[in-house]
């Protein structure tokens, strides 16, 4: 599809603090915020978006300026797309440093209170934290919603995954999921007889093959139990080959580009290993793309129903005392992201949605003052925990071609064990040692400064070393636990002067026993492969936890949730089962926030899901 | 002798949906060369206007093949004559002009726009055949002639189609009054949306008239507008003709704009920023022995495999469009050294894709005569 000029149009900061007939007004405008404003519009409700970034990624120039500044970044973290903005600040994680006993650093954006130092990320920007994730779709497993019942460990969801499921459908609709669903259908996953995903899986990397090749047919013992072992293809969020069937024959048409001179129209998944950070054919989703068909639809008047106001950072959600709801929000609107200097409008509406990442959303709660009759805003906070394990194939396999992941051994997401163990999933990274050891650029320097080598034996040697890498990103489940969290202190503010994001997180034991099985079950992976183990944590590194004897490097997996827990009563949780405050009938937290556990399932695809609900339950009240 | 304009017989039917696929695929060596030859860093919008439409054309290809397909014809692009010889001859009205390939610059914008543009009949030529006789120098392409005689050309590459659509109609309509049809292609030879997509169109299958038609409107739409308008019938989608003329006006079109009057926000472009190519160079012209040659054969051949895939791909098995994706790739890092490398003896100039494609490519080439004696 082609996009509209509107896409690129900005309100007018006085037209929207002089407006009072806006229904939804929305905070983020990330894949939560994108799904409700689409919804809202099809609905012919009035909204609008406010974005703390600057917003110039909504056209194509601005989204290739983001490409050009990857490209001539130093270093290729998650953020390097993104320029400095003090104003929308975000976590940059090489800026880390590890924690003494006690210690509180507060160098960076979100302050590290420790003991655990979370170099877990999200994006302030248009589009979110979907502008740089790496869009892995897959499913939670049933079991999942049940974890207290079923293991006795974490929380019961308020919904069944029957309650989920069709959202589940309509969220791999709107993100344009690419899978098949007889690689899908493990560990008890059904669909109906007659689902087929929107685009055909996307094939394995030669690297995941051979991966497979020695893998394939063994398995495992875990407390007496066989897991037989094998590489499936992960669910993704990028554009693969639409299936005819789609839709009962009707077919898939995939999302183009965020592109307002249709000078570019979005393609096909090209294997590019740079898609994380940011794909450079926006085949990989991302939430501009919901936005600009929210942007096309137009009121009785000819208006775009849906108004974008970027470089506008909340500030505070204002309460009427009496009644408990929403009166407004204040606002903080900037014009340069270089300097401070801004306006605070005051913003009105029937409905507030906060959309903002588990985060954000709860850092504004809780600036606001608004901890909620439970006290649990800014609880449980979660994040998948990841442990790396690195290691030399005998034969070259291709490393660095195919996307940041297309397949992993994920048997091991569900079984009697999650008694005792966390529960999780494994990606190969076809990027390679990158994220263990910073590879290739690691290796290059290594080559040149320390063995001399250059020309053909320089090239001869970077192959050897490069496409033999094989990196097992161990995902493993993290469980809602209170005095994980966020909290504020107006000793630290932000450039605007808003309250920043305080984290205080221990690594759950529950977890640290998976890890240190999974790092048992690496090896046995190297070994059945034959490749060599180079795998090594330093006491030094930043995320170092000890754990019976042995250290672990822990990683964040910039799966966030748990910050405005979702449950039963008003008591036991912040929102409801369609995630509205149960505090402020007209407020609704929404996100991965809501989540109250997360099992083995990269957040995206659930909290999209969750928000189609809290999408109807919005236009219900508003009725 | 033959003087008539329109397709009588399914072998001139088939024969001149041959000359469309040749037609649209005689833009993509110009059109991509001009893409890569622009030098990184610069140029942003103009790399990307060139691109869609280059994606664009590749479509154009694949819809005039399955047309092909869907009256009984085997696509081969692997015909000696297939790829054109630079520069080609494409119909302009009155004046042919030539079709080249040179680097991005505002020569080259100047031909892209004339193959793009809507060429109208003035009045007093409304009478009478429409066919224009021709004499084109020998080894030279010449681009949208008549099946059955190479020396009448049409009036425009629009009155080109618009024979092909009158064609297709009249035949269909004589078989159908015989209770047949000329739609007798095998169903799976044709390439569908699965192997293509862009906001710009859609691949579908053609199996009657009316998907025929549509088809070819398609082709006809994208390229120079539809009757004047600059966007195609569903106000999406921007003509071709229009997206070159926003580069020579420096400023994107919105909707409801008039044709020469874009109104949309300016855009910037380097007419010097593109790597100085040699024009239409010739295998032949670089020095033997050189590596820039050996680099220029070795795209050569290339490319010959590229479309050898694609005509396998055109004859029932479209999944081989997957593997020409690598492939594509491929003679993109191919061009791009060639395009970046100075040409040795010609102190300013760089070298460039021949596209001497089945002609080959080495100049007098001993072993091929030799071969073709024996």
């Amino acid at each position: 599809m082609l996009f509209p000029s509107e896409s690129a149009l900005r309100a007018d900061p006085q037209a929207v603090a002089g407006s009072s007939d806006y229904d939804i007004v929305i905070v983020g405008s990330g894949i939560s915020g994108a799904i409700i404003a689409k919804q809202a519009a099809e609905a012919g409700k009035r909204v609008l978006v406010l974005e703390a970034g600057t917003g110039v990624n909504r056209s194509l120039v601005g989204y290739d300026d983001l490409l050009t500044t990857f490209y001539s970044a130093a270093t290729k973290d998650n953020q390097s797309p993104f320029p400095v903005n003090a104003n929308a600040a975000m976590p940059r994680s090489p800026q880390l440093r590890k924690l003494q006993a006690g210690e509180t650093d507060s160098s960076t954006y979100i302050v590290q209170s420790g003991p655990y130092v979370s170099d877990t990320t999200y994006t302030r920007i248009f589009g979110g934290t979907t502008m740089h994730w790496e869009a892995k779709t897959p499913r939670m497993l049933r079991s999942d919603f049940k974890s207290r019942t079923n293991f006795g460990q974490g929380l019961d969801w308020p919904l069944s995954f029957e309650e989920i499921e069709e959202d589940y459908r309509l969220a791999e609709q709107e993100i344009g999921v690419s899978a098949d669903v007889e690689d899908q259908s493990y560990l008890g996953q059904t669909f109906p007889d007659d689902y087929v995903f929107p685009m055909r899986g996307l094939p394995l990397s030669y690297l995941d093959q051979q991966v497979n090749n020695g893998i394939d047919g063994t398995s495992v013992d875990l407390y007496g139990q066989i897991y037989p072992l094998k590489v499936r293809p992960y669910p993704q969020a990028r554009n693969g080959i639409p299936n005819p069937a789609y839709d009962g024959g009707r077919g898939y048409r995939p999302i183009g580009a965020v592109d307002t001179h249709q000078v570019e129209e979005g393609g096909r998944c090209q294997g590019n290993t740079n898609c994380v950070p940011l794909c450079p054919v926006q085949a990989r989703y991302h939430s501009g793309k919901t936005l600009a068909k929210a942007f096309r639809i137009r009121g009785k008047s000819g208006q775009s129903l849906v108004e974008l106001l970027p470089q506008a950072v909340a500030s505070k959600v204002v309460i009427d005392p009496d009644s408990g709801k929403v009166v407004a929000l204040e606002v903080k609107v900037y014009n340069d992201s270089a300097s401070p200097a801004h306006e605070t409008i005051t913003v009105k509406g029937k409905v507030f949605v906060l959309a903002a990442g588990a985060i954000e959303t709860a850092r504004l709660m809780l600036s606001s003052g608004l901890r909620s009759t439970s006290g649990l805003v800014g609880r449980n906070l979660m994040d998948h925990a990841y442990l790396l394990n690195w290691a030399l194939m005998p034969q070259i396999c291709g490393t660095m071609r195919g996307t940041s992941s297309t397949g992993g051994i994920v048997d091991l997401r569900d079984g009697p064990f999650r008694e005792k163990q966390a529960a999780f999933a494994i990606d190969i990274h076809n990027d390679g040692w990158g994220w263990a050891t910073g590879a290739p650029t690691s290796d290059l320097l290594e080559l040149v400064d320390d063995r001399n080598l250059y020309g053909a034996d320089l090239r001869r040697g970077l192959i050897d070393r490069i496409s033999r890498q094989l990196l097992l990103a161990v995902m493993l489940e993290v469980l809602p636990v209170e005095s994980n969290r966020i909290t504020v202190d107006p000793q630290f503010t932000d450039a605007l002067g808003n309250m920043r994001p305080i984290l205080s997180f221990t690594v759950p034991e529950y977890t640290m026993r998976g890890a240190a099985y999974a790092r048992q079950f690496s090896r046995t992976v190297f070994a059945r492969l034959g490749a060599q183990d180079h795998t090594s944590y330093a006491p030094s590194d930043f995320g170092y936890v000890a754990y019976e004897g042995q250290g672990y490097a822990i990683r964040g997996g910039n799966h966030l949730a748990g910050t405005h827990i979702m449950g039963t009563t008003k008591t036991n949780s912040v929102v409801d089962r369609n995630q509205r405050s149960w505090d402020h009938e007209n407020l609704y937290l929404v996100g991965g926030g809501s989540m109250p556990t997360i099992g083995t399932a990269n957040v995206t695809l659930t909290l999209a899901a969750m928000c189609f609900r809290s999408g109807r339950d919005i236009l219900k009240y508003l009725h | 002798m033959h003087t008539h304009s329109s397709i009588r017989t399914l072998d001139e039917l088939q024969e001149i949906l041959h000359g469309a696929m040749q037609l649209e695929h005689a833009t993509i060596p110009p059109y991509l060369t001009a893409l890569y030859s622009i030098i990184p860093g610069v140029n942003q919008d103009a790399a990307q206007v060139l691109r869609v439409i280059v994606v664009e054309e590749m479509l154009h290809l694949t819809i005039a093949a399955n047309v092909l397909n869907a009256v009984g014809g085997t696509p081969d692009l692997t015909r000696p004559d297939f790829v054109a010889s630079y520069p080609a001859y494409l119909p302009d009205g009155e004046t042919d002009f030539e079709v080249g390939i040179q680097a991005f610059g505002r020569e080259a914008l100047t031909t892209f726009l004339k193959i793009e543009r809507p060429a109208t009949r003035p009045e007093r030529l409304k009478a009478g055949n429409p066919l224009l006789h021709r004499k084109i120098p020998p080894h030279k392409t010449m681009l949208g002639s008549h099946p059955s005689n190479k020396e009448l050309h049409f009036y425009s590459i629009g009155e080109f189609y618009a024979a092909i659509v009158d064609g297709i109609r009249e035949l269909e309509g004589r078989a159908q009054r015989e209770g047949q049809t000329i739609f007798t292609g095998d169903r799976s030879r044709q390439v569908t949306s699965e192997y293509y997509y862009s906001g710009g169109g859609e691949l579908f299958p053609v199996v009657d008239l009316k998907s025929a038609i549509d088809a070819l409107e398609l082709i006809i739409e994208q390229g120079e507008g539809d009757g004047g308008g600059i966007y195609d019938d569903d106000e999406h989608e921007l003509a071709h003709y229009y997206r070159f003329d926003e580069l020579v006006k420096g400023r994107y079109y919105l909707k409801g704009d008039k044709p020469g009057h874009p109104t949309g926000p300016q855009l910037q472009v380097d007419w010097d920023g593109a790597y100085p190519i040699k024009p239409n160079l010739k295998v032949a012209e670089i020095s033997d022995g050189s590596e820039l040659r050996e680099a220029t054969i070795a795209f050569n051949h290339r490319y010959g495999e590229f479309l050898k895939l694609l005509t396998l791909a055109y004859n029932g098995q479209p999944s081989l469009l997957l593997e020409a994706v690598p492939i594509m790739f491929e003679f993109r890092n191919m061009m791009l050294e060639l395009i970046r490398n100075p040409l040795p003896g010609h102190p300013g100039l760089n070298g460039s894709p021949t596209y001497e494609i089945g002609r080959d490519a080495a100049g007098p080439c001993v072993a091929c005569q030799a071969g073709a004696v024996a």
